[in-house]
């Protein structure tokens, strides 16, 4: 992961005020940063604005990042999980799991979820395919909880251990375990209907 | 989750266990309870395969690649200036900066960043409040400045209507009337009183009348005899009894 001797000599350079060490710090996480807010957003634009202010609350409380309370990722994904959870409460997306069953409108005769998601299994190309596979399971991992989407996002794309999640989550490592397993099982019930082969 | 113990093993412990078998740390007399609960158990069998899809599903899913301007944006909104490393990036040309760009930079940035300090924010509300209610009672309407021509001659014609209006705002307070007319009772009572009126001037054809006086007092100049201009003719000013006649000033006071 990080080396946290350089990543403390880095955090007190740039408290410093040195500009160099801060454009070091934005080049090593923005990508890191960026994929979650785009996991978690569903838009590269709001995924770009929400890495943006993460980047400029992280540069306001750079003093006060405790290197002996926990890694520097830590630090950092935690900012991002709480401007994510303020976005997502600003925005007022009500995220609660839908089943592929379930209507996405409040019409009775609007399409399920199942039929909005086109079915692509005759495209030839593979690369196509593939795209539009990802593009599928990014489009049912916005459908989950928030809850359950921002565990996801952390153990299964960012790699996070249990330990870091709980931290960053601020819940126990039981209830974080227990949300992943349920995400991962949601999941694949949203998808299942679209692709038969997924067991 | 039903709370059945099967094969040594509850459904909740099962679902603990979940995470870390799929994570491969399960192994051991640990992992055959939980494979043998999870053959017994069909809601806990359904959620280890749903899980494991779920898993693989996601792993599917790589890396995105971040906007080529999201670095830039970030520093940018973060430090306010573009770095060294940056700048020798950009292969164009900075422009070159004007003057204007120099006061901006080094007058009204410093005083726009004074200004927007919340003490001073808040006085100059205050100060805009006091003139929009000063500007409000006043009876100065947001229409009339509309309206106001900014032609030279308008701006001399609004000039003197406003200041005539002034001056008579002034004249018309009582205290300044009352003090006008004790000055001027002061200064006229210490000038000396004026002259009479003048006798009016006769008219030049008047033939009705007299020869002119200037004529007759030519002629008698020429000669010896003394007359006095306002004594009648006659006995001489020694015997003669002049009549004592009072006469009374009627000043006029304006």
């Amino acid at each position: 992961m990080e080396d946290v001797q350089v990543v403390a000599m880095l955090v007190r350079r740039c408290i410093a005020g040195d500009a160099t060490a801060w454009e070091e710090i934005v080049q090593t996480y923005n990508r890191r940063i960026y994929n979650i807010c785009y996991r978690f957003a569903g838009s590269s634009d709001d995924a770009q604005d929400l890495t943006q202010e993460v980047f400029i609350k992280m540069y306001r409380t750079l003093p006060s990042y405790d290197p002996t309370k926990g890694a520097f990722i830590t630090w950092v994904t935690t900012i991002t999980r709480n401007l994510l959870v303020d976005h997502f409460r600003k925005t007022k997306q009500d995220r609660m799991t839908d089943s592929m069953d379930t209507a996405a409108s409040e019409h009775e005769d609007a399409q399920p979820l199942s039929e909005q998601i086109p079915d692509h299994s005759p495209a030839p190309d593979a690369n196509v395919r593939s795209r539009e596979v990802k593009e599928t399971v990014h489009l049912a991992l916005g459908k989950l909880s928030p809850e359950l989407r921002e565990a996801l996002i952390l153990r299964d794309l960012q790699d996070l251990d249990y330990r870091e999640i709980a931290l960053v989550l601020k819940v126990p490592e039981g209830t974080v375990k227990s949300r992943i397993n349920r995400g991962r099982a949601e999941l694949a019930r949203l998808l299942q209907r679209t692709y038969r082969q997924v067991m | 989750m039903p709370d059945n113990t099967k094969n040594g093993m509850q459904c909740n412990e099962f679902d603990l266990l979940l995470s870390d078998a799929l994570d491969g740390v399960l192994k051991g007399a640990a992992l055959d309870r939980f494979q043998a609960h999870a053959g017994s158990c069909n809601a806990c069998g359904l959620l280890l395969a749903e899980a494991e899809a779920g898993r693989n599903w996601l792993k599917s899913l790589t890396e995105v690649e971040p906007p080529a301007s999201l670095v830039s944006s970030i520093l940018a909104s973060t430090t306010g200036v573009d770095t060294q490393r940056l700048r020798a990036a950009m292969p164009v040309r900075q422009p070159r900066v004007s003057w204007w760009e120099h006061v901006q930079a080094s007058f009204l940035e410093p005083f726009w960043a004074m200004v927007r300090q919340p003490r001073f924010a808040m006085s100059f509300g205050m100060a805009f409040f006091a003139l929009s209610v000063g500007l409000t009672v006043a009876g100065v309407k947001p229409a009339d400045i509309r309206q106001i021509s900014l032609r030279p001659s308008a701006i001399r014609h609004t000039y003197y209507n406003t200041q005539a209006r002034v001056v008579r705002y002034y004249d018309n307070i009582r205290l300044v009337y009352d003090l006008q007319a004790a000055v001027r009772g002061i200064r006229r009572n210490l000038t000396p009183a004026e002259p009479g009126p003048s006798k009016p001037k006769e008219h030049k054809n008047d033939t009705t009348q007299q020869p002119e006086q200037k004529q007759e007092r030519n002629y008698t100049q020429s000669g010896e005899q003394f007359i006095l201009a306002s004594a009648p003719r006659g006995p001489s000013f020694s015997t003669c009894d002049l009549p004592v006649v009072s006469v009374t000033t009627y000043r006029r006071f304006v």
